[in-house]
């Protein structure tokens, strides 16, 4: 009983927390985003969840940042609203780097707020007619930052809040992999001591793994519909995420092509076991091989090293622990529908 | 035993070629299969350059493969299977089986890579990439659907039973089939295909693992 109360608590926790923490202070844009060398910049910044009214508007700080020792810092900064920042640079006459055009990062350390980063904020052009300005890059370099310790997730650009279906969309995975590992081991028991009960078991596991694998799709839809542009854009993760769900489809129909119940039940556990080895090139090595939008493919980051802080960890974690507990609850409910179905039949 | 198990296996090896020659209809049906389904999709293409060529051969290859192999198990009745059974290890059985789909893959993809490239053009540039990437697939091919089609051949819809199974379970190995024969076509332009090869050797060996492992509880009936 003790684990149904810990899944219910962990999934309120999550859920609760999950939604109703707010993002870290952001840049949302900039206006203008893009500049000549040389000239002189009057640049507005538009916050989010930002609170610039409050505190000294003096201990405000903005840089344009063209690497981590290169930046010009900003004058006569003037709060506008609590979301709105005016701000001048003076550019200086060439990039470090003698080139034609390069793009700089705009940071705002605020005292309440702490330190926001937008990347890539400004496009800037090489003017080559520019007459020579007093300003350099590395006359202020960015430090003293004030750093704010909060509750809070980070936040990022393009995905802005829905960061917070990491607690919902990559638990299922994971509760996904579980059920299956599970029903596979049943499958295994099945192949050497063949029994009613390690095949209804391992029938419910791979039943409540497929519902979270068209959860995670779902969720993932949704995020995709935000982040991506489009819910379903053939991206190889995707596809190979629907075909991975095809071939668990496949077990239930393999299990009802046969008459005798003890030979589909036999047949069925040696595909299981086949199929869970097909998931891990199906999920984790193929989308490998492809571009993709989706994190841990083909240039983009895996997912855990930028995207996940200490914050997150904390609601992350325990939204994991809760989706597996309340899979094998589900599983354990399906088994016993299973089972009365059984005895049922059997007194037929 | 080492002998005795060569032995064993190339007896059987054996009796797949004599079945197959005596039943000629079979593979003649499946090498119409081939050429029909090339000249149907010289047909209804009116121009195939090199990108539509590469997907259509592996369609042909594909279905061509399934139809080939899928009846390695259907065509030998209950009380035949039953006394190879008593005779023999299943996985000998089982390697025997592989290893003849795979030379009758081989021969498949050979023809249909020719009659194709007589009606369809010839836009391989890298002719040996090619040419293991075609040995690649039928090994693959053969592997998965000879284990695949053990067990369809259990059930009475073995046929429709056979794709739903097959499809899904070979796509990983047919993405990354497609991939290589890109590079070998020259659609695209990739210094690391050493690496797909791997991958694919090494879902073959894992295929082949599982195969070993799991074919003696579907023989068992």
């Amino acid at each position: 009983m003790w684990w149904k109360t810990t899944s219910v608590i962990l999934l309120i926790y999550a859920i609760v927390a999950g939604l109703l923490v707010p993002l870290k202070p952001g840049i949302d844009r900039v206006s203008p985003d893009s500049a000549l060398t040389g000239s002189r910049l009057d640049m507005q910044i538009h916050g989010y969840n930002t609170w610039y009214s409050r505190g000294n508007t003096a201990d405000i700080r903005v840089w344009l940042q063209y690497d981590s020792l290169r930046a010009v810092a900003g004058t006569d900064i003037r709060v506008i609203s609590d979301t709105t920042l005016a701000v001048s640079f003076q550019l200086p006459t060439t990039l470090p780097d003698g080139g034609e055009s390069d793009m700089l990062n705009l940071i705002v350390s605020h005292p309440t707020d702490g330190v926001s980063l937008l990347p890539s904020a400004l496009e800037i052009e090489a003017d080559t007619s520019a007459s020579s300005s007093a300003a350099n890059w590395t006359d202020n370099p960015v430090e003293k930052l004030h750093v704010v310790r909060d509750f809070s997730y980070p936040y990022r650009n393009v995905i802005y809040e829905t960061i917070r279906n990491t607690y919902f969309h990559v638990p299922m995975w994971f509760a996904l992999m579980f059920m299956f590992l599970v029903s596979v081991v049943y499958s295994i028991k099945y192949l050497t001591r063949p029994d009613e009960t390690s095949d209804q078991k391992a029938v419910a596991f791979t039943e409540t793994g497929l519902l979270f694998g068209l959860l995670g799709l779902t969720t993932g839809m949704l995020w995709a519909h935000y982040a991506w542009g489009k819910a379903w854009s053939n991206d190889i993760k995707q596809l190979m995420t629907a075909v991975a769900l095809l071939v668990y489809a496949a077990y239930f129909i393999l299990r009802a092509s046969f008459d005798e119940p003890e030979k589909g039940a036999r047949l069925a556990a040696v595909y299981n076991i086949f199929a869970f080895s097909s998931l891990v090139p199906l999920l984790y090595i193929v989308p490998r091989l492809f571009a993709s939008l989706h994190p841990g493919a083909t240039g983009n980051p895996a997912f855990g090293s930028q995207d996940l802080d200490n914050t997150m960890r904390l609601v992350f974690y325990p939204s994991i622990i809760g989706f597996i507990l309340l899979g094998v609850w589900i599983a354990n409910i399906r088994y016993r529908i299973l089972r009365i179905q059984q005895l049922a039949d059997d007194q037929d | 035993m080492n002998t005795n198990f060569a032995n064993q296996f190339l007896t059987l090896l054996r009796k797949e070629f004599v079945i197959e020659f005596r039943q000629r209809y079979a593979i003649s049906g499946i090498v119409l299969y081939v050429i029909s389904m090339v000249f149907v999709v010289y047909a209804s293409s009116i121009k195939v350059g090199p990108k539509e060529w590469n997907v259509f051969f592996w369609l042909i290859v594909l279905f061509a493969g399934i139809n080939a192999v899928v009846k390695s198990f259907v065509q030998e009745s209950g009380t035949r299977q039953l006394y190879y059974y008593q005779l023999v290890d299943p996985s000998i059985l089982i390697s025997a089986k592989i290893v003849y789909n795979t030379i009758l893959l081989m021969a498949l993809t050979s023809l249909a890579y020719g009659s194709y490239s007589v009606v369809a053009g010839n836009p391989v540039k890298d002719p040996g990439l090619f040419l293991l990437v075609l040995f690649l697939a039928s090994l693959g091919f053969s592997i998965a659907f000879t284990f695949l089609s053990s067990i369809a051949a259990k059930a009475s819809n073995s046929a429709t039973l056979m794709a739903i199974l097959s499809f899904p379970v070979i796509l990983p190995v047919l993405l990354t089939l497609l991939r290589l024969s890109s590079v070998s076509l020259r659609l695209i332009q990739d210094t690391a295909y050493r690496k797909d090869i791997i991958n694919l050797v090494a879902i073959d060996v894992i295929l082949v693992a599982l195969a070993f492992v799991l074919f003696p509880f579907i023989w068992r009936d």
